[in-house]
């Protein structure tokens, strides 16, 4: 009895195949579309946002610019104006606007270099950060609190009251000789020699005497 | 996540193994469902069996079908997926030789390697004109450079070429894949029995 069941709908098998490969295929062509986001996905760049490693301190910056670590390449992401006007040593400028240029892209798509991002603040910076991080780009820093950070720490760093910790001291020697490397003169590193009065050695009269004219003697 | 070799899911070290695992399995399967008869393979030509172009047909489009629900899900990236290059030229008398070579032989060089192995003599001789096919065209090479190297067009697609949807053009096929099923069982209900 099942057997002969069987046996009824088998006889429609090649009908069923048709039918179901037909319903597949139709089934792509009514399938709702939908845009397809590239790069990583959203909790990565979510847990990418908030980790600590995303900033770099400009102590941080400073230390590697001194000890001349080859490691990283410094981005300026401010336009072409205040990059002429003032910039971090050996920075390459990429306006925000010109991020995803052919040009840029050998300098923030790659796996070889840290590439620190910083622009007045740290506001644009991390628009181009979370620009490239979720296009899947490696190894991208933001400079903590850009230029006007590096200027009140390293070019221009406060002076600590006299009732605050030693660290605190210590630190601030730290920026001073940092801020020194970057061409900061400080009044009381200056010695200004005070020019060496010399005096002037009275003059040697040396008298010559000449010779007087030998008479001649004898004669021939 | 896939193609998985070309993402590193697989290593590419396993490339060849995967190769000849597969290779393995498709002449297995060529040989037990009779494809390595070459009367079977004629059949197409002269109406008495069509279960090449039902095999091949219905390989294609469970294959199409598949890659595109997987890319749709997100398992594969279709875009990553290896396209044959096409030299226009190059093809057209390639299919015209091989579709002449078809009929007189009984094999298509998958087919005659799997009837060697089963060891059938016109396999054999199919396989050494294979050969002499291939020493004739070498020897001949820079005759032929031009239509072999020429009229490139690139890893082009339907899709490319036509500008059509994609989705659509798989609905379409399958149509007249099915279509040409019925077709192919009504004209071999027509034809003479051939007790093969």
């Amino acid at each position: 009895m099942v057997k002969k069941k069987i046996a009824k709908v088998l006889a429609f098998r090649y009908k069923i195949l048709a039918t179901i490969l037909v319903l597949l295929a139709g089934g792509l062509v009514l399938l709702p579309k939908y845009q397809r986001h590239e790069g990583i996905k959203p909790e990565e760049l979510l847990s990418n946002t908030i980790s600590p490693e995303r900033y770099i301190t400009t102590d941080q910056l400073a230390h590697k610019i001194i000890n001349q670590d080859p490691s990283f390449i410094l981005i300026d992401v401010r336009d072409e104006k205040s990059f002429a006007s003032y910039t971090l040593p050996n920075a390459i400028n990429i306006p925000l606007p010109k991020l995803f240029e052919e040009d840029s892209d050998s300098y923030l798509n790659q796996n070889q270099y840290d590439v620190v991002l910083f622009s007045n603040d740290n506001f644009n910076a991390d628009q181009a950060w979370i620009l490239c991080n979720r296009l899947g780009y490696k190894n991208m820093r933001v400079l903590k609190g850009g230029i006007n950070q590096w200027f009140t720490t390293i070019i221009n760093p406060l002076k600590p009251a006299e009732n605050m910790p030693a660290a605190d001291f210590e630190l601030y020697a730290t920026r001073k000789a940092a801020g020194m490397f970057f061409g900061v003169v400080y009044p009381d590193q200056v010695k200004v020699e005070a020019p060496e009065k010399t005096k002037e050695a009275p003059k040697k009269v040396i008298t010559i005497e000449k010779k007087k004219k030998a008479a001649a003697e004898g004669g021939c | 996540m896939g193609p998985l070799i070309p993402n590193g899911v697989i290593p590419i070290e396993w490339d060849n193994i995967i190769a000849i695992l597969i290779g393995i399995v498709f002449g297995f399967v060529l040989e037990a469902s009779g494809f390595s008869s070459s009367r079977k393979l004629a059949g197409v030509f002269y109406g008495y069996d069509f279960a090449v172009l039902k095999v091949f047909f219905t390989a294609a489009l469970v294959a199409v079908i598949g890659v595109y629900y997987m890319d749709y899900l997100g398992y594969l990236d279709i875009n990553q997926l290896y396209v044959h290059p096409l030299y226009l030229w190059g093809a057209i008398i390639g299919g015209v030789i091989m579709g002449v070579g078809f009929v007189a032989g009984g094999f298509c060089p998958g087919t005659s390697l799997c009837a060697v192995a089963i060891g059938k003599i016109d396999a054999i001789v199919y396989v050494g004109g294979i050969m002499v096919g291939i020493f004739i065209f070498s020897e001949l090479y820079p005759l032929f450079q031009p239509i072999y190297e020429g009229y490139f067009y690139g890893n082009v697609t339907l899709e490319d070429s036509l500008g059509i949807n994609p989705y659509w053009f798989v609905f379409i096929f399958s149509i007249i894949a099915i279509v040409a099923f019925v077709i192919s069982d009504m004209v071999r209900k027509k034809t003479k029995k051939i007790f093969y």
